[in-house]
């Protein structure tokens, strides 16, 4: 009986040790991030989605961090390394699981880089379908904060030159700021940001 | 018992969490340490970003021979076996991943458009937005170096060549007949309408060996991939209307785009120079299917066009004016698949046809002709590395033409001929380095109507010199079936392929926004046709031993950064050619080529009105023509040509755009050439008349408006 019991303990001791270690890694990993080391951060986010593949998060935050990192740079070969590193890490997850509100999100956070880098060539190419992804999105998760607020988010955006109305959308920031406060992650490395940026979006809107 | 388990416990969890170090150095192919490069042993946790030095250290509880992965952004991620416990000190070496954006790119000759052209010479809302090019893709290329414009024929001419010498293909498919019919002298257009199409690629010689039958050029054109969503376009304009309406599933999707022009209420306000007695008018369609698989993409585009005029014409050698009727009636179709297949196959097959029928009534005189074109292709790629890509495939023409000419209601005279071509080409993709690549490809073809074979060898180099600039040279051998004028009089004589052969040296310079190609070339003709009459007729003899010889140089310019929204460039082309061909009796410049061109197109895009507004100017200067009332053949030169475009586009709302355009702002009285007289007046003096645009002016309204659930979207992208 002894036997049986420790056997089980060492087996249990394994299992939460390997949980440790996907917990370990990503709270190593937020904190490079934390720390602007973007590079060392992905790098750590891109070794746990090697070792553990049943997690769609590791790779979500490949391509979140290289994505956000291509905002504030000039050179277009880096860039186009970054953004075609996140699309890789978001492909991975996409062909596991054509479900997930996030995943849209990000997509439609890669196309929107995309059109930063160069509106004149992109403008037209990538902006119905970011909207497009924003869309899919909502309707897989309507309570998704991220989703409500990145759409309405990128239509204001444009609106400087497409000159549509931006009253309906900035309630749909409003309504987006609503959601963040009642949007539950469903772990504690599940993806919550977006409220800060929606705030300021807010503030532009009034 | 206990103390048997534990001390077992214990043991496992030793082995289990002994650690050892590993370290190293991760430099790249020159040695030159990279920072930031993650290094880890493959399906474990342990691993390490490099130091600024390019240095790791981690430690593994792994233990044995493992997997270590080292990967960079811009470099190709290296994997290597490795014993944990011997690991130490040791340097990696990280080889430069040949597919990022600073690597070099074979350019010589081509000049691309669209997402995947790496520079951008045209972007894809400039075939559109360009001044002048009225949505007619051909106009737009024509503002390109390497092209002259001939304003009475409207097709493209490249570098001393016949239009015919430029084959245009769609999806990788060709296209037999890719102009709408036109009277004489007056421009035609091409088939497409910009809407469908996502890139252009066009070159300008010594293109790849997957295509042939092409003396001058090739026009590629791809249809769009995945629409971005579903909507309906409505135009209404001053010379007809339109209607598009694209649907969009889980997996296809469906664009159709139909357009009715009649040109009967314009040429009612605005005077024209010929007498219609009725104005063009013509019934269009294009339509595409697009079927997502897994791993591949199925594509089937079909167009049908029907058009017809009737006009009177003046004639120097008539004192009546010449009536002509024609009725015109084109279909074209094809289906192809893309897909990968295996390890890093590709394969592309597809089938095409087109089918031409023109019927003409020259006043009493009846002429009608049917064109039958199919074409069938299958290729296979496989990607052995980034830097080793192997093609090969094989290509297939099928084309029948029947004539018959009435002449004053009397015999009718029926003539024609049909031709296959077989083609078997293999072409290889070699990144020697980051700055050095080349394509090396073979051609070999089977002609049946000319009975002769080819071996056609097409070469090319890229080096990169700088960051910012590189130089490309391309070599080719090209062979083409004789135009259709001559051949159709096969039964009586024996036509070779002609040939040409192209040298071209090239140099660009692109940085952020700013691009300037230079393009040296030298095109060497052999075997021209050559016939002995006034015109070709069927009692004309034919031989096939003309040649000429091209070369000159292409300058190109673009920047859209240095001022606010304002995007621009300039061509500038300049060419030294003669022919000996058709029956020319001395080799001479032909009568389609000014020396000199150059072009300026602007767009500048003002917030505060939302418009964009452009304007392009094309100049040439004069082109030869042959006065008979000279001894010297061609020896006269038109007056310099100039044209100044002007278009405005005006965002009303988002989704409804007005669109106002106008050519020859300036009025200039441009003449492209004379036709002279059969025969010398009483005076023994041959009469001419100038061969000039239908109208000074060409002015166009439309209004676009756009219905679809995203209301960003709109058709500027179709103007």
């Amino acid at each position: 009986m002894k036997k049986i019991i420790t056997t089980i303990a060492l087996f249990v001791a394994v299992i939460s040790s390997a949980q440790g270690q996907f917990e370990q890694g990503m709270g190593k990993a937020f904190q490079l991030w934390k720390e602007g080391k973007n590079t060392e951060a992905s790098d750590m986010f891109e070794r746990i989605s090697a070792a553990d593949k049943s997690s769609w998060l590791p790779n979500y935050y490949v391509a979140l961090v290289n994505t956000t990192a291509s905002f504030g740079i000039q050179d277009k070969t880096q860039v186009n390394a970054l953004l075609n590193k996140a699309q890789n890490a978001l492909d991975a997850e996409m062909i596991k699981d054509q479900n997930n509100a996030e995943l849209y999100v990000m997509q439609a956070m890669i196309y929107t880089a995309w059109i930063v880098v160069d509106p004149m060539t992109n403008g037209m190419k990538y902006s119905g379908k970011t909207i497009e992804m924003y869309t899919k999105a909502e309707a897989l998760s309507p309570q998704n904060p991220r989703a409500v607020f990145g759409k309405a988010d990128f239509q204001i955006q444009g609106a400087k030159w497409t000159g549509v109305d931006t009253k309906p959308l900035c309630q749909e920031v409003d309504k987006a700021i609503g959601l963040f406060a009642t949007f539950k992650p469903q772990t504690p490395f599940s993806p919550k940001w977006g409220l800060d940026r929606a705030l300021e979006a807010q503030k532009n809107c009034k | 018992m206990k103390t048997i388990i534990l001390l077992f416990a214990s043991l496992f969890s030793l082995t289990l969490f002994s650690q050892t170090t590993i370290s190293g150095k991760i430099v790249n192919e020159k040695g030159v340490p990279i920072a930031g490069a993650n290094v880890y042993i493959e399906g474990s946790y342990d691993g390490a970003s490099t130091s600024e030095n390019g240095d790791f250290a981690f430690a593994t509880t792994a233990t044995g021979n493992q997997n270590l992965v080292a990967s960079s952004l811009v470099y190709e991620t290296s994997n290597i076996v490795i014993d944990v416990a011997h690991f130490k000190n040791q340097t990696i070496k990280l080889r430069d991943n040949v597919n990022t954006l600073d690597a070099v790119i074979i350019t010589a000759g081509s000049l691309d458009s669209g997402s995947k052209a790496r520079v951008s010479v045209l972007k894809p809302l400039d075939i559109v937005t360009t001044a002048g090019s009225a949505g007619n893709i051909v106009a737009a290329l024509q503002t390109l170096p390497g092209t002259q414009t001939v304003g009475e024929d409207g097709r493209l001419f490249v570098r001393g060549g016949e239009a015919n010498e430029t084959q245009t293909y769609v999806d990788g498919m060709r296209v037999p007949q890719p102009y709408g019919s036109s009277p004489n002298n007056l421009p035609t257009r091409s088939r497409f309408s910009p809407f469908l199409f996502s890139g252009i690629s066009f070159s300008t010689g010594g293109y790849s060996a997957e295509y042939g039958d092409a003396l001058s050029s090739v026009l590629l054109l791809n249809t769009i991939d995945e629409p971005d969503q579903s909507k309906t376009e409505i135009s209404v304009m001053t010379v007809g209307v339109g209607l598009g309406n694209t649907q969009k599933w889980k997996k296809s999707s469906f664009s159709i785009n139909t357009s009715y022009i009649n040109l009967t209420p314009y040429q009612a306000l605005v005077p024209q120079d010929v007498e219609w007695k009725s104005a063009p008018q013509a019934l269009s369609g294009e339509m595409v299917y697009r079927y997502n698989f897994e791993r591949g993409i199925f594509k089937m585009y079909a167009a049908f066009d029907a058009s017809q005029f009737i006009i009177k014409q003046e004639n120097i050698n008539s004192i009546d004016k010449i009536t002509v009727n024609s009725k015109n009636d084109n279909l074209y179709f094809n289906s192809s698949y893309n897909g990968f297949f295996g390890a890093n196959w590709n394969i592309t097959a597809g089938l095409s046809y087109g089918y031409n029928q023109l019927k003409s009534d020259i006043d009493l005189d009846n002429l009608g002709n049917a064109e039958n074109a199919v074409n069938m292709k299958l290729k296979l790629k496989k990607n052995f590395s980034n830097r080793f890509k192997l093609s090969f495939g094989a290509d297939y023409f099928i084309t029948k033409y029947d004539e018959n000419f009435t002449r004053n209601a009397g015999n009718t005279f029926d003539y024609g001929y049909q031709n296959t071509i077989g083609a078997l080409y293999t072409e290889a993709d070699i990144f020697f380095s980051k700055k050095l690549a080349a394509k090396v490809g073979v051609r070999a073809s089977a002609n049946d109507l000319t009975n002769d074979n080819f071996i056609s060898p097409r070469i090319s180099f890229a080096y990169k010199m700088a960051k910012f600039s590189q130089l490309s040279f391309a070599y080719g051998d090209f062979s083409q079936t004789p135009s259709v004028e001559y051949i159709k009089f096969s039964k009586n004589n024996q036509f070779e392929s002609e040939k040409a052969s192209h040298f071209i040296l090239n140099y660009q310079y692109s940085k952020e926004g700013r691009t300037l190609r230079a393009e040296a070339y030298y095109k060497d003709y052999s075997n021209l046709v050559r016939f002995d009459s006034p015109t070709v007729a069927y009692n004309s003899i034919f031989t096939n031993d003309g040649k000429g010889y091209a070369k000159g140089l292409d300058l190109f310019w673009r920047d859209g950064k240095t001022i606010k929204n304002l995007e621009y460039w300039i061509s500038y082309s300049y060419i030294d050619t003669e022919r000996l061909y058709k029956n020319y009796p001395t080799q001479v410049t032909p009568n389609f080529v000014p020396d000199n061109s150059l072009s300026i197109v602007t767009k500048y895009w003002i917030t505060d009105w939302k418009s964009q507004i452009g304007f392009t100017n094309s100049f040439s200067t004069g082109r030869p023509y042959n006065n008979p009332n000279e001894t010297k053949f061609m020896n006269g030169k038109t007056k310099s040509y100039n044209d100044l475009s002007f278009n405005w586009a005006y965002l009303l709302t988002t989704q409804k755009i007005l669109y106002f355009s106008v050519s020859n702002v300036l009025g200039a009285n441009n003449v492209y050439g004379y036709n002279y007289a059969v025969k010398p007046d009483a005076n023994g003096e041959y009469r001419r008349s100038a061969i000039k645009p239908a109208a000074d002016r060409f002015f166009f309204i439309g209004f676009f408006w756009t219905i679809s659930k995203n209301k960003n979207d709109n058709q500027l992208k179709n103007l």
